[in-house]
């Protein structure tokens, strides 16, 4: 399709997108720069706020989105989903920056580059910095963090539900929320006193922000290593029970119900389900009518506990016709060594069928949002053995390409890929129908489109086009990722933030 | 990759050497009192019997006749991974005092010599340890001589003599052919091809 | 030296058989480390029985020392408190007249917070040509093989692998069964299975050699393994095996029982009531192996708990083979260390 998709610039300026070919050469404009004049034609525009795809043309004009034009009939002719690809500006739900306090791992700026590179328009940055977010005066320093970066990437925060995230004591919630934060999540561990989360359900409810919880029973997962199963038993790693994400999952929805009867305004949002069961209690939840979402990783979706073991195919090839695990060692499948630090990640990746319900819930909505979790690691904390490892993947930059991979082998339809990464997290992030959030949050986080005569905000890309995922091709610190040597399509050509240059293929600093 | 080897000792002549080389060491220790032969792995073996064999036809004496492994003495590790397999060391009686002749089929560089002298002596020290080979084809990397010589063969380094013998490779006969490949392509196969 | 191997015939030649094929001749051995046996096919195994048969009759001489490594470093990196297996490894690498350096990591920089990495860099500068590893993280020697230039010898790492321990085992089994192979015969592992590395080896090397092997022990001890017993017989020359906790059905006319040790701190994750009760019910003693065949073949790892998973009239029973194992280990590791030393480089 990039034969004939493409752009032509206006008054001189070259576009982010050649006719022909995607263009490669640096194009003159700096991050951050307004883009004066943008004319992408014939290319496929996804606004899954709108609900509709298809062959389309935009103009972009001093940083406004000026024009959408929807192309019929003959003009359509030869425009498909398979080249370059117009949607809305990405929102990632859950990322960690590591600024302050690990900025040898990520800072704000480097962070913030990842994002723009991976697509995203806004970032949600989770609060396990050092010192954690749980007052405004770490909010701030984030702020000039990323103002100071000059990006025009969003950076919204999360705040801490206890302070210093240690379980026992609420943080100054109501203070954040006036500073502007936009969810409040312990995030790196699960809200284990129940008491403490039945009154942070109360008092963010009241607030109008979500309770965006890590759903683990730290009691199950003491020094575990490794999805429990097969490939555990196998490496001799110590199992990590799903059970101790779907308990905490069920205690979470039941303390919310009964939270719900005095604060209508309590919200759950459940960050990285990994089994079948969590994503199944969500189900059961959403359809009672209780205010919980849910996200999910594209690690969990396209991984499985069998790259442990040194296997690299993605997880729904990983299954057989019945849908049940294939085995790696049966199949030849390992085509890496063993142990990769890489892979080890809070919840682990688990065995192909908890990917393919991750995947399923992704399909029909029950996971409102796919969530990158970010967690860039120094090479000090990963190459390291495994058990000694840091947990965490590298992957806003990459969680594009592996959505992808599941729509190319038909997993997927392209505009519930794109949906999960931009109407569904706008829509945790504005909240539940009839409940009023407090200052801006519904004008920061307001439902992605292509809408004449607002700001530009979106993402071009070429699904016909692949990129090799180095360290080198990374914008982020971080990485830790098992994509490394790997190439995935859909490289990102453009992203337009706020009207602003984000990103672009080829451009100085990208 | 076959090779056309050019014969240069046939069964009669391989027979008449064994023959000669057992009566001039039963000369040479003026009896057969206090002689052992140990052969070297793998073709010095089948030697050594042979020619314990013609000492008992001529003797009516049958001298013991041992095995020994060089492996584990050689002093280049690298070929380990090519032929990794040991094929046994058997030395059923006690070398202290004996008269050790050592057999094997080709003398060289001498540097199997040493090697299984170095091992012999972890198994006692013998009075005198003797060396007798089938072929010396000359080019000595250490002050190493062959007693008993089955038939002095003058080659070029880019020479590989073989030797055949019936116990091993099913026919007997000595050939001698000039190296046509790389030599890591020729190693893992000498002796075996033909 | 090339020449004279491939001229004089003796030492170097290969397989005797004239028929074999040149093709077959190929490179025995390929394998630069040996992390774990699951990478060896079933003739690299018999490879390492024969070899282990000529280090036997080497430890039967007068002089037990061969120069096959001499002026080699081996240098034996333990993380791990350990006294039967380092030593096993100290003697058998002084058997083949290597220089053995030990480093124990309690007197190592280990304790001051150097990376596993900086320390394989330093002990490779320092020398070292082969690495012995002894390490309680599984995984640990994958990770020192990427970065240490020679050959990593996985002496142990958490609960993953102990590849010279199932080697030994399997060697001492062939020499005490009749007829000298584990096909066919049923061999028990008895005891706490899911820590235990030396399980999770012997069950690739016996499933290869085509044991009927059971794994018995408490469920709270036996967890994650039925999925791999109902995998293993469709993994290519891998045989199936079993898991129960009933443990007369396991000893009932088992040709081999191996007892691993029971380790106290496992009471205190609950996994196990007490080590009474575990000697009650799972403890190998003379009535139970009645039970098994006649000429049974006792085994156990070390170091023993006597009275608690085995009873010290079974250790010292004539039926024991246990000290035979710790004499195997010493040949199987000369062995192993053997093999390693002839590959470089692009070896794996």
């Amino acid at each position: 399709m990039s034969a004939t998709s493409g752009a032509a610039g206006h008054a001189g300026e070259t576009s982010g997108v050649g006719s022909g070919e995607p263009v490669r050469e640096a194009a003159g404009r700096r991050a951050g720069e307004v883009v004066a004049e943008l004319e992408i034609t014939r290319a496929w525009l996804v606004d899954p706020a709108a609900g509709r795809e298809g062959p389309g043309e935009i103009v972009v004009s001093n940083g406004v989105l000026e024009a959408v034009t929807w192309l019929e009939g003959a003009e359509a002719k030869g425009v498909g989903p398979d080249g370059v690809v117009v949607a809305p500006g990405f929102i990632d739900l859950h990322a960690h920056l590591r600024e302050p306090g690990n900025e040898d791992a990520e800072t704000i700026a480097s962070g913030l580059s990842a994002a723009a590179h991976g697509g995203f328009t806004t970032v949600c940055l989770m609060p396990n910095s050092v010192p954690a977010l749980d007052e405004p005066s770490v909010l701030a320093r984030v702020r000039a963090a990323a103002i100071a970066s000059g990006s025009p990437v969003e950076a919204l925060a999360h705040g801490a539900v206890t302070v210093g995230r240690a379980g026992e004591q609420l943080a100054a919630l109501g203070e954040l929320a006036d500073a502007g934060i936009v969810g409040f999540s312990d995030d790196g561990a699960c809200v284990a006193n129940p008491t403490i989360l039945r009154n942070a359900f109360l008092y963010a409810g009241m607030l109008g922000r979500p309770i965006i919880d890590h759903p683990e029973l730290a009691e199950l997962t003491r020094g575990s290593e490794a999805n429990e199963g097969y490939i555990a038993s196998v490496l001799g790693l110590k199992g990590w029970p799903a059970a101790a994400e779907i308990a905490a999952v069920e205690r979470d929805i039941a303390v919310l119900a009964e939270v719900l009867r005095d604060e209508p305004g309590a919200r759950l949002h459940l960050t990285h389900l990994s089994t079948a069961g969590a994503l199944a209690a969500v189900r059961r939840a959403k359809a009672a009518g209780l205010p919980v979402t849910c996200d999910v990783t594209p690690h969990h979706v396209g991984f499985t506990d069998e790259w442990l073991a040194g296997a690299r195919r993605w997880a729904w090839e990983a299954l057989d016709a019945n849908g049940a695990a294939r085995d790696p060692w049966l199949d030849g499948a390992l085509t890496a060594g063993p142990y990769d630090t890489s892979l080890r990640v809070n919840p682990p990746l688990r065995g192909p069928e908890e990917a393919a319900a991750c995947l399923a819930a992704l399909a029909d909505g029950t996971a409102d949002a796919l969530a990158t979790d970010h967690a860039p690691h120094t090479l000090v904390d990963k190459e390291v053995e495994f058990g000694l490892a840091a947990n965490g993947i590298s992957g806003l930059e990459t969680a594009l390409g592996v959505l992808l991979a599941a729509v190319d082998a038909g997993r997927l339809t392209l505009s519930r890929a794109i949906a999960a990464l931009t109407t569904g997290p706008a829509a945790v992030l504005a909240g539940w129908p009839g409940v009023v959030a407090s200052g801006d949050i519904r004008a920061l986080a307001q439902p992605r489109g292509l809408v004449e005569g607002a700001p530009a905000d979106l993402v071009v890309f070429d699904r016909s086009d692949r990129w090799r995922v180095t360290p080198e091709s990374l914008a982020s610190k971080g990485k830790n990722t098992p994509l490394l040597g790997r190439e995935l399509s859909g490289r990102v050509l453009l992203t337009v933030a706020a009207g602003r240059i984000a990103y672009e293929e080829g451009a100085a600093g990208a | 990759m076959p090779m056309s080897g050019r014969q240069i000792m046939t069964v009669e002549e391989i027979r008449r050497a064994v023959i000669r080389i057992s009566h001039e060491i039963v000369e040479k220790q003026a009896g057969t009192s206090g002689l052992v032969l140990v052969g070297i792995q793998r073709r010095g073996v089948p030697l050594a019997r042979r020619i314990a064999d013609a000492i008992a036809e001529h003797e009516g004496v049958r001298l013991p006749v041992g095995a020994l492994d060089i492996t584990f003495y050689r002093d280049d590790l690298s070929l380990i991974a090519q032929s990794p397999v040991v094929k046994g060391t058997d030395l059923p009686f006690d070398l202290n005092g004996s008269t050790v002749v050592l057999v094997d089929d080709v003398l060289y560089t001498g540097r199997t010599i040493r090697a299984a002298m170095d091992a012999l002596v972890d198994f006692g020290r013998p009075r005198a340890i003797r060396l007798a080979v089938l072929i010396d084809r000359g080019h000595r990397e250490l002050p190493i001589r062959a007693d008993h010589v089955g038939k002095n063969v003058p080659t070029s380094r880019e020479e590989v003599v073989k030797v055949h013998l019936v116990e091993v490779d099913g026919v007997d006969e000595v050939e001698i052919e000039r190296l046509p490949a790389p030599l890591g392509e020729t190693v893992g196969v000498s002796g075996t091809t033909g | 030296m090339t020449l004279e191997i491939g001229a004089s015939g003796s030492p170097a030649s290969p397989v005797p058989e004239a028929a074999i094929p040149v093709s077959a001749q190929a490179p025995a051995w390929r394998h630069r480390h040996l992390l774990d046996v699951d990478v060896l096919d079933w003739s690299e195994i018999e490879l390492v029985m024969t070899t282990t048969d000529a280090m036997r009759e080497v430890l039967a001489r007068p002089i037990a020392k061969v120069p096959a490594l001499r002026g080699r470093n081996v240098t034996i990196l333990f993380y791990e408190a350990s006294t039967r297996t380092r030593v096993s490894f100290e003697v058998a690498a002084k058997n083949l007249s290597a220089d053995v350096v030990n480093i124990a990591a309690a007197t190592s920089s280990v304790t001051k917070g150097e990376s596993l990495v900086d320390t394989i860099r330093t002990v490779e500068a320092l020398g070292a040509q082969m690495l012995v590893m002894r390490h309680a993280v599984s995984g640990a020697p994958y990770l020192a093989a990427a970065h240490f230039g020679g050959s990593v010898l996985n002496g142990g790492d958490g609960w993953h692998a102990h590849p010279t321990q199932a080697l030994l085992d399997l060697y001492t089994m062939r020499e005490h069964l009749p007829g000298g192979s584990v096909a066919g015969r049923k061999v028990v592992i008895l005891g706490d299975i899911l820590h235990s590395r030396v399980a999770r080896s012997n069950i690739w090397s016996l499933t290869a050699a085509g044991a009927d092997l059971w794994l018995c022990g408490p469920s709270t001890l036996l967890r994650g393994f039925d999925r791999w017993a109902a995998a293993s017989p469709r993994i290519p020359g891998h045989g199936r095996f079993q898991v129960t906790s009933d443990l007369g059905a396991a000893l009932a006319g088992a040709d081999v029982v191996m007892a691993l040790r029971i380790q106290r701190e496992r009471m205190a994750g609950g996994l196990l009531p007490s080590l009474r009760e575990y000697a009650a019910r799972f403890g190998l003693t003379r009535e139970r192996l009645a039970a098994a065949r006649p000429d049974v073949v006792v085994m156990h790892p070390g170091p023993m708990n006597e009275g608690v998973e085995i009873a010290p009239d079974v250790a010292t029973d004539p039926r024991s083979v246990i000290t035979n194992q710790v004499t195997n280990g010493v040949a199987v590791r000369m062995a192993l260390l053997y093999l390693l030393a002839g590959v470089h480089g692009e070896g794996r």
